[in-house]
């Protein structure tokens, strides 16, 4: 048996092994949530129900995400997992801290290294290529439950095409504020026929989802789903011909880090001075940009 | 004059609620003033109901309480599904690409049918909460069904609600209010409306007036009326009062327990009834 404290133990990462197989999950649960994965990956935008397994973290912490790493990770991939953007958040450090442990493949920081990228709420700024894997953890799979609380009926409205009170939710919004209110987890429309939850991503990171050359795969532990955007797909912000989708909006502003002015930021106010201060939510990319400049 | 197709045929409708076995037709009907079966405890709510609108026509369906005229008119709007018979509907527009003719709508899926719907119909109920999103604006219920015909452009959409306000006599201001804050005739004036918004082939008005202070009824009867004379659009009117019926439809239909009793024109039916449950209903009306 493999007590608790051990896990923190990383020299004991052999006898973990001996308990465990490969990549924690056992074979047959990586079995299924490959298969519902192809799947997925074949209907782009629709939501494969999966059986969700208990993960040594709680569920709405990133446990759909984890377990379509941990059900794909091979012993050759590199990983890199952030929150946010960032690389050394708690959740972040955890996540690839625990990968790391049972299946001893390689991880990094820089994006255009990792093959298998877990991400919460951002995609990074630098160009995914071909090959690469984008793996979301999110929350909510669901793009309809707030304008319908019943699972039965947002299928219903699914399976039929019926977006009619999505869009009417989007034309209140504009009558109310202008405008359409939706921060993140703006609606997408994915291969012209599903409409998609994208996870809690910022708007900025919205049109990197088209006709992208990486695979994206979205994993919601504690709702049960499954669902992807394969390479090279047609994924359409929701808009109206007189309202189209924008970005967020930060002209004249810049990362005080690394002097970006092409990325999304963070606004961090600064206790000191009181002062609001910008700078990149990728920060692997940051500090590469920083590094590059005192080359 | 040469006699056009109909738009809507019904013929042999029928819904029950409860297993049916054979024996239900010697139960229930209007001669057994019932329409549960004794042997079975089934409800017939309709039992084979035929009937025809054509273009430009009003055709209303009387009965009281329980005869299964709102039936009829939920099972062509397909908010129930028939147990048995057929519905033929003229398409018109976009519908006629996906709906092939002489094909009975009961059976296409519900895909199609909300597709056929949004093109087709338009409905009033007698509840404006069964026909409006109470906490949806009034013009944003509009555009709802505007969304459902691939409308995407929000300046249209509500140059389009704001027409239909002003035709159906709400105060265009009114528009981003809540239906909810409306009267009672003011929202059953949205729900106009909103049926009248995709230009509609067919509407079909459930018991419009029930519920309204004889003013207000008066007011939306008028405004019926008015707009069937200048849409010219096939209408099927249900209702339990007389004084609706005779307002506003060529033709009617009386049913009971189910069944079709008696039909024919209107002033022929109310002013020469057969059929002794006619005669009832009609000696019944306050004058």
């Amino acid at each position: 048996m493999v007590k608790f404290s051990d896990w923190f133990d990383s020299s004991l990462n052999a006898s973990i092994h001996a308990v465990y197989s490969f990549a924690f999950i056992d074979e047959g649960a990586k079995r299924e949530i490959r298969r519902k994965t192809l799947k997925a990956v074949a209907i782009p935008g629709y939501q494969v129900p999966f059986g969700s397994r208990d993960m040594p973290v709680a569920r709405g912490w990133g446990t759909g995400g984890l377990q379509l790493t941990l059900s794909l990770i091979g012993t050759d991939d590199i990983l890199k997992v952030i929150d946010q953007g960032s690389d050394e958040s708690v959740n972040a450090v955890n996540i690839r801290q625990f990968v790391e442990r049972v299946t001893s493949v390689q991880t990094t920081e820089d994006t255009t290294r990792a093959t298998v990228i877990q991400t919460r709420h951002r995609i990074p700024e630098e160009h995914l290529k071909d090959g690469q894997i984008l793996v979301f953890q999110v929350p909510i799979p669901e793009p309809l439950r707030d304008v319908e609380p019943s699972e039965r009926e947002t299928r219903r409205m699914h399976a039929e095409a019926d977006y009619s009170r999505m869009w009417l939710f989007l034309y209140e919004d504009i009558v109310r504020y202008r405008e359409i209110s939706i921060g993140a987890r703006y609606p997408v429309m994915v291969n012209g026929r599903y409409i998609m939850d994208p996870s809690p991503i910022p708007r900025w990171d919205v049109p990197r989802l088209h006709q992208a050359d990486t695979l994206y795969l979205f994993g919601a532990g504690r709702e049960k789903r499954i669902y992807a955007i394969p390479p090279h797909t047609r994924v359409e912000p929701l808009e109206f011909e007189d309202h189209r989708f924008r970005v967020e909006d930060f002209s004249g502003r810049r990362c005080t880090r690394c002097g970006r002015d092409d990325t999304y930021l963070d606004e961090l106010i600064d206790d000191a001075s009181g002062t609001r201060v910008y700078t990149c939510s990728d920060t692997s990319y940051c500090a590469k940009t920083e590094r590059e400049k005192a080359v | 004059m040469i006699m056009s197709r109909p738009i809507l045929i019904a013929n042999h409708l029928t819904k029950r609620y409860g297993p049916g076995c054979p024996r239900c037709r010697d139960h229930t009907g209007a001669q057994h003033n019932s329409n549960q079966c004794q042997a079975c405890k089934t409800v017939i709510a309709c039992d084979n109901v035929n009937l025809r609108v054509f273009p430009r026509e009003v055709v209303g369906i009387v009965g009281e309480s329980g005869s299964g005229k709102s039936t009829v008119i939920k099972l062509l709007h397909f908010d129930l599904d028939a147990d048995g018979g057929e519905v033929f509907l003229e398409a018109n527009g976009k519908a006629k690409e996906f709906i092939p003719a002489e094909k009975n709508v009961l059976e296409l899926s519900t895909f199609r049918k909300r597709q056929l719907r949004n093109s087709v119909m338009g409905i009033v109920y007698q509840h404006p909460h069964l026909g409006l999103r109470m906490n949806i604006s009034a013009g944003g219920n509009i555009a709802e069904r505007l969304l459902m015909s691939g409308w995407r452009h929000v300046g249209d959409m509500r140059d389009r609600s704001a027409l239909l306000l002003t035709r159906t006599e709400v105060p265009v201001e009114r528009m981003d209010d809540l239906p909810r804050n409306f009267s009672g005739g003011m929202q059953q004036r949205v729900q106009i409306s909103k049926a009248l918004s995709n230009e509609p082939a067919l509407l079909l008005l459930d018991e419009v007036t029930t519920g309204l202070d004889v003013s207000v009824q008066a007011r939306v009867l008028d405004l019926i009326r008015r707009l069937q004379q200048e849409l010219d659009v096939a209408t099927l009117v249900v209702s339990h009062d007389l004084g609706v019926i005779r307002m506003l439809t060529t033709r009617t239909l009386v049913m009971k327990n189910g069944q079709v009793v008696e039909s024919g024109l209107t002033d022929q039916v109310l002013e020469d009834p057969q059929h002794p449950y006619t005669q009832l209903l009609v000696s019944s009306a306050l004058h």
